[in-house]
């Protein structure tokens, strides 16, 4: 059985950064109060989140979820305490499936794989705090061209020398980078 | 006694097909068409084991409750509406698929014990071969495409099962809460909170490999549960009385209750369990079972189908709770408390 994520944990962010303990601005952490099965909650700053989970008694559960959580359609765009906003229109539609920015921004969901392209840049400024997204790493589908494959396996070796450095195992690392030299070598394309 | 960290694994891993709008945005015959080749691929032979597909609208309330205490089905999709819905059991109830939830597909596995890394190969088998079916919808950078871009990567959501009551009780879970989502970790009561059990489970799917972050919830894990065991320590040192007390009253009512709501009868196998493990208690009824597997058996929709006759009485019947206190009272028979 799998903890329930009933209606009572999708929690109707708005959007105030205010801590509702010390009115200081820059909330981060929603906490979740469960007790005797009700669930209330109350948006907090990191400092008063900690006072708070100390104070902690009886059969009071106390959870703690990022603010990030449901705030992918409503996140602020202004420029003070956050990423830069990227100038986007709302009326900015995805053609295969019809979805705008504005849908995007209301639900905090896209329609299809296709949005990932259209929206990249609200998407990676909202997820991603306007980084890019780390590089996916771990099970890739089987089905992909030669060049998708080349330029995993090539992320893999430069992870994995990486760690290898950082634990200083040389001489694995060398035995590792030789493989990544041989890899560039042969990048369909010529370069990686 | 030194058990096993994690009381149960569970493993959520979901995938979508490109091509056609996420569940939410697509038109029914969109959906209806995936379901079936989906289907049709799970009748279909060459698998290790059979499918069994089940017809969503022909199941009871109690018959999908029961699906879902034994984590073959998520409640967000036992709760779901909609067409294109599709829902089926792998072998002998060792991995489940929902089709047409929140998204095309996600399959389900969940186990008693440290299973996590047994789960996770099963379910990247099954998972290899849908995508012979199923062409997947992927990006080098985000990974596995959702509906829910913070929940793009991996597509792997895992969830260990702990015993933490002494952490509950005492409010240190709610550190530890804080803690965890500072490492983009999550902590869930199972059961509402009842007897201290939780779930901890990954928020984030980006930026690590499948068995990384099955490795980081097993190590989280067992630290919790490492504090948790000295915590207990401690505690009996301290507050003999109370813990003696507490454990004592459990027994005491779990021998002789004759009415047993099921957070209660969480409650009193938690004290229980922790007894036997602080060699406060003898329960005989308990040897060769983990209290976990008693909590188990004992959920609602579990005792309506396994134990009861009249099982379209629904899961209101106050008769349920009669014959959880009989279950008790037999598990609890033998049982005494050592000075």
């Amino acid at each position: 059985m799998f903890a329930d994520e009933s209606p009572e944990w999708n929690l109707d962010f708005d959007n105030s950064d205010t801590c509702e303990e010390c009115g200081e601005v820059g909330a981060v952490i929603h906490l979740l109060r469960v007790e005797n099965g009700s669930v209330s909650h109350i948006r907090l700053c990191q400092k008063c989140a900690e006072n708070l989970a100390g104070r902690t008694e009886g059969m009071a559960l106390v959870l703690a979820v990022p603010a990030i959580v449901g705030r992918v359609g409503k996140a602020k765009e202004k420029g003070e305490t956050g990423p830069s906003p990227v100038p986007t229109s709302d009326s900015q539609v995805c053609t295969v499936c019809g979805t705008t920015l504005a849908d995007v921004k209301e639900t905090g969901m896209v329609g299809c794989s296709v949005c990932y392209q259209v929206f990249g840049d609200h998407l990676r400024n909202v997820v991603q705090g306007g980084e890019e997204p780390p590089a996916h790493l771990g099970k890739v589908p089987r089905q992909g061209s030669a060049s998708d494959i080349h330029r995993r396996e090539v992320m893999r070796l430069q992870r994995m020398l990486r760690e290898l450095v950082e634990c200083e195992r040389f001489e694995e690392a060398a035995s590792v980078r030789d493989r990544l030299s041989e890899l560039e070598r042969a990048a369909p394309g010529g370069s990686v | 006694m030194s058990a096993a960290a994690l009381k149960a694994s569970g493993l959520g891993l979901s995938r979508n097909e490109t091509g056609i709008r996420f569940p939410h945005a697509e038109e029914a015959t969109a959906l209806e068409d995936l379901q079936q080749r989906v289907e049709a691929a799970l009748k279909n032979g060459g698998w290790d084991e059979p499918w069994r597909v089940h017809d969503l609208e022909e199941l009871s309330p109690a018959e999908m409750t029961y699906l879902v205490e034994k984590g073959l089905m998520s409640p967000g999709f036992a709760d779901g509406t909609g067409e294109g819905r599709g829902f089926a059991v792998y072998g002998d109830e060792v991995a489940s698929l929902e089709i047409g939830g929140g998204d095309h597909l996600r399959l389900l596995g969940f186990r008693t014990g440290d299973e996590l890394s047994v789960l996770w190969s099963l379910l990247s088998q099954l998972d290899d071969r849908l995508e012979g079916t199923i062409n997947y919808a992927f990006d080098p950078c985000w990974g596995y495409l959702t509906s829910h871009p913070e929940q793009a990567g991996t597509g792997l959501r895992i969830y260990a099962t702990l015993h933490v009551p002494t952490l509950m009780l005492t409010g240190r879970l709610a550190s530890i809460a804080l803690e965890l989502v500072a490492s983009g970790m999550g902590l869930s009561p199972l059961w509402g909170g009842a007897g201290g059990i939780i779930q901890v489970s990954n928020r984030g799917r980006q930026g690590k490999p499948e068995i990384e972050t099955i490795q980081e919830i097993e190590d989280i894990s067992r630290d919790i549960v490492e504090k948790e065991r000295s915590v207990r320590k401690m505690f009996m040192r301290e507050n003999p009385i109370q813990v003696r007390d507490h454990i004592g009253r459990a027994i005491g009512l779990a021998q002789h209750a004759w009415n047993m709501s099921f957070p209660e009868c969480v409650n009193l196998l938690s004290a229980a369990e922790v007894g036997l493990e602080l060699g406060l208690v003898d329960v005989p009824g308990l040897v060769g079972q983990a209290a976990f597997d008693a909590m188990r058996r004992l959920q609602p929709a579990h005792v309506v189908m396994e134990h009861m006759e009249a099982k379209q009485s629904g899961l209101e019947s106050p008769e349920i709770d009669q014959v959880r206190a009989r279950m008790l009272r037999e598990i609890f028979a033998g049982a005494r408390v050592l000075s």
